[in-house]
């Protein structure tokens, strides 16, 4: 079995071989990224409503549903009629310190079963979660970032955030407020900088995905399918009063 | 593959050439890829700056490759991960297969990987009483088919739906329309079990972020999130020269990869894989193991074939190539197709592999035009045929021909001479003032196109006529 040192040993031989042959100019990167992205957050608070209006245009290019209330009282409404429209009795949801506002508790009146993610992770919630996750139609999230570029809600996962909320159902909504909002993929760059400075002690989560409208595959025949694997729906829900970061 | 490859080259062509289906998916498919690659890239006028600071991140990281591998090696270790060194593809494999038999793995879901195509993982994990599933739909249509995808990110554009719906009834005891809708939904419901079943997840990697320890899966189906959530273990295999440094760099590459491939601004998914789950998750592999997989690959970092260490894999040269849109992938009789695959198949199997291949392009130059990260692959190609030249790996006849036109060029008396037995010896074969058919080993170039003939005058010759006073 080779070995990290005889792998590497052999890469340095190839490139001493090379030395002098090639410009190697590195690529730039912020020197200090907390800062550049303090000034990123600081830049969006004004330009928001700009950045919200491409991220709208770009979402419903992917076949993305985009919905807008002032605030979470009305957000329960939303959701019931979204559920309803999907025939979804059962959903599954981020916490409720993840998200901001208690899923449970909103669309219980509505006389939906909510499956919150367990708080502890042992095997029997684990597989408890992974069971609902598999049987809800409906799947509710926050998001980390909504990036207007390109249409893109990114999410990160961790204690309270399943991976599988935003992949097992045939539906997916994220519910996100004026301070996710982000314009660019450099912006998303910068603020990942920033996220993994200092070896990433801030993350606590294993994964983190970028989603561009409903998993899609053109495998036969280059015929455009919605749903193949993951959702076959992603709806985007902006509050226009929701503080703060999820 | 073996099987293929027993044909030589110019019969596997032919054979393609006369398929009729084929010929009509391949017209269809890289028609609507070049025009989606083109609309992308017009309405991103920041493009080719992008493309410009892709290739120089490509090159700056191999000018420092063994700092970025052995920081991508400590991060993903600081995480949980685990890290394994590959030389070749046996050695790949058998890091896989070893992890199967310990952990007493029955069954692996993959997501699209060239990597794994590349060491035919599949065959090993079969024969070692694993059973692999490939779940990109079109990789699950050829993996049924017992195939090789055709196509670096259309695997199954060569099948119609006809022969999928009768693949999937078969397959699946089932009597399914040919509605590529209807075969979706059942390829979902299928594989989903697959998923929530599977005791390991396969994928290779797009890229891997050594700064961070963060493996990047780019795919559109979400079967890529699939297996790297559901399954208890997860083990991406890479060519090593997916690292590279930084999440700024990251988002140069993402903001280019799909445009290049398929239109899209990005793909439906992209997945950062930062380690194994974390504590408190609910979700996610308890293991996770990295293959960091040589195979040919860093002898090149000094090599002849270095620019191809560049490579997104994202498909575009197969698109514009005249060569690929008239035969497809399989013709070409390796895992990786078109003009990259030419020079990625001598990276990998060596030159003497490609002796026929070398020669499958007309050097026009699109597949470096459309090349997210300009890979200048026509250069690469007249180099490696001029190798096979001088390795006398080349076919005596090949040979013989660029010596004597070498030596005509290089002497002016010779050119003359040459030009003027030209002239009388072709006389009895020109038709029409063509060369249609010529006798000997020259017959294989008029058996499909004819060869000009020697002009009557040649410029010199008029040159001077028009010097006279």
């Amino acid at each position: 079995m080779t070995t990290r040192a005889e792998f590497l040993g052999r890469v340095r031989a190839e490139m001493a071989k090379t030395d002098g042959l090639f410009p190697a100019a590195p690529s730039p990167r912020p020197g200090n990224p907390r800062e550049a992205a303090e000034t990123v957050r600081r830049q969006l608070a004004e330009r928001w409503p700009q950045a919200l209006d491409r991220f709208r245009v770009e979402f419903e290019r992917v076949a993305g549903v985009f919905h807008r209330v002032p605030s979470l009282v009305e957000l329960p409404a939303l959701l019931a009629r979204v559920a309803a429209e999907k025939g979804a009795r059962e959903v599954v949801g981020w916490e409720a310190r993840a998200m901001g506002w208690n899923l449970s508790a909103a669309l219980t009146p509505y006389g939906l079963t909510v499956h919150p993610a367990p708080a502890g992770d042992g095997d029997e919630d684990r597989r408890r979660h992974r069971e609902d996750a598999a049987r809800a139609p409906l799947g509710v999230t926050g998001v980390d970032w909504a990036l207007a570029e390109t249409g893109t809600l990114i999410l990160a996962s961790g204690p309270g955030r399943p991976r599988s909320t935003s992949l097992l159902p045939d539906t997916h909504v994220a519910v996100f407020g004026p301070a996710h909002l982000v314009e660019s993929l450099e912006q998303v760059g910068l603020l990942l900088e920033a996220l993994h400075a200092d070896g990433g002690e801030a993350i606590r989560g294993g994964m983190i995905n970028f989603i561009t409208g409903p998993s899609r595959t053109a495998d036969i025949e280059l015929t455009l399918t919605r749903g193949v694997h993951g959702p076959k729906e992603v709806h985007a829900v902006f509050v226009d009063a929701l503080d703060g970061p999820a | 593959m073996s099987e293929l490859l027993r044909t030589p080259f110019p019969e596997r062509a032919g054979a393609a050439l006369k398929d009729a289906f084929l010929q009509q998916a391949l017209t269809i498919a890289t028609t609507k890829f070049i025009d989606m690659r083109r609309a992308a890239f017009e309405g991103f006028p920041q493009g080719d700056a992008l493309r410009d600071r892709a290739r120089g991140i490509k090159e700056a990281t191999l000018q420092r490759l063994d700092h970025y591998l052995g920081q991508l090696a400590d991060n993903v270790e600081r995480l949980g991960g685990h890290v394994h060194w590959a030389g070749g593809a046996e050695e790949a494999r058998e890091i896989v297969l070893r992890l199967c038999r310990d952990r007493g793995v029955k069954m692996a879901v993959k997501s699209k990987s060239m990597a794994t195509e590349e060491i035919d993982l599949n065959e090993a994990l079969e024969a070692a009483g694993v059973t692999p599933i490939e779940t990109d739909l079109g990789e699950y249509i050829i993996q049924l088919a017992h195939e090789k995808p055709s196509h670096i990110i259309a695997p199954a554009i060569h099948k119609t739906k006809g022969q999928v719906a009768e693949l999937f009834s078969r397959a699946l005891d089932g009597n399914f329309a040919a509605d590529p809708e209807v075969l979706t939904a059942v390829a979902r419901k299928v594989l989903r079990q697959k998923f929530l079943q599977a005791d390991m997840g396969i994928t290779g990697a797009n890229f891997a972020v050594a700064d961070t320890g963060t493996l990047v899966l780019v795919t559109n189906e979400g079967n890529g999130r699939m297996v790297t959530s559901l399954p208890r273990i997860h083990v991406a295999v890479m060519g090593m020269e997916k690292v590279i440094p930084s999440m700024t760099d990251l988002m140069v590459f993402l903001a280019i990869l799909a445009r290049s491939a398929t239109g899209q601004k990005l793909s439906s998914y992209t997945t950062l894989v930062r380690g194994p789950r974390r504590l408190g998750e609910l979700e996610g592999p308890e293991e996770l193991h990295l293959i960091l997989m040589d195979n040919g690959r860093v002898r090149q970092v000094a090599g002849p074939l270095r620019e191809a260490l560049y490579c997104l894999r994202c498909g575009a040269c197969l698109n514009v190539c005249p060569v690929y849109r008239q035969i497809g992938g399989h013709a070409y009789g390796y895992t990786y197709p078109g003009p990259i695959g030419i020079l990625l198949t001598a990276m990998l199997k060596g030159d003497r592999s490609v002796k026929e291949l070398a020669h499958a392009s007309s050097l026009c130059g699109a597949c470096k035009d459309v090349c997210p990260v300009r890979i200048d692959i026509p250069r690469m190609l007249v180099e490696l045929r001029e190798g096979l030249d001088r390795g006398r790996i080349a076919p005596w006849s090949e040979r013989m021909v660029f010596r004597a036109a070498r030596r005509g060029m290089q002497s002016p008396a010779l050119f003359r001479l040459g030009a003027r037995l030209g002239r009388v010896l072709q006389r009895p074969f020109l038709r029409a003032g063509r060369l249609r058919r010529l006798p000997f080993f020259f017959g294989k170039w008029t058996a499909t196109r004819d060869l000009p003939p020697v002009a009557a005058r040649t410029f010199s010759e008029r040159w001077r006529e028009l010097e006279k006073p």
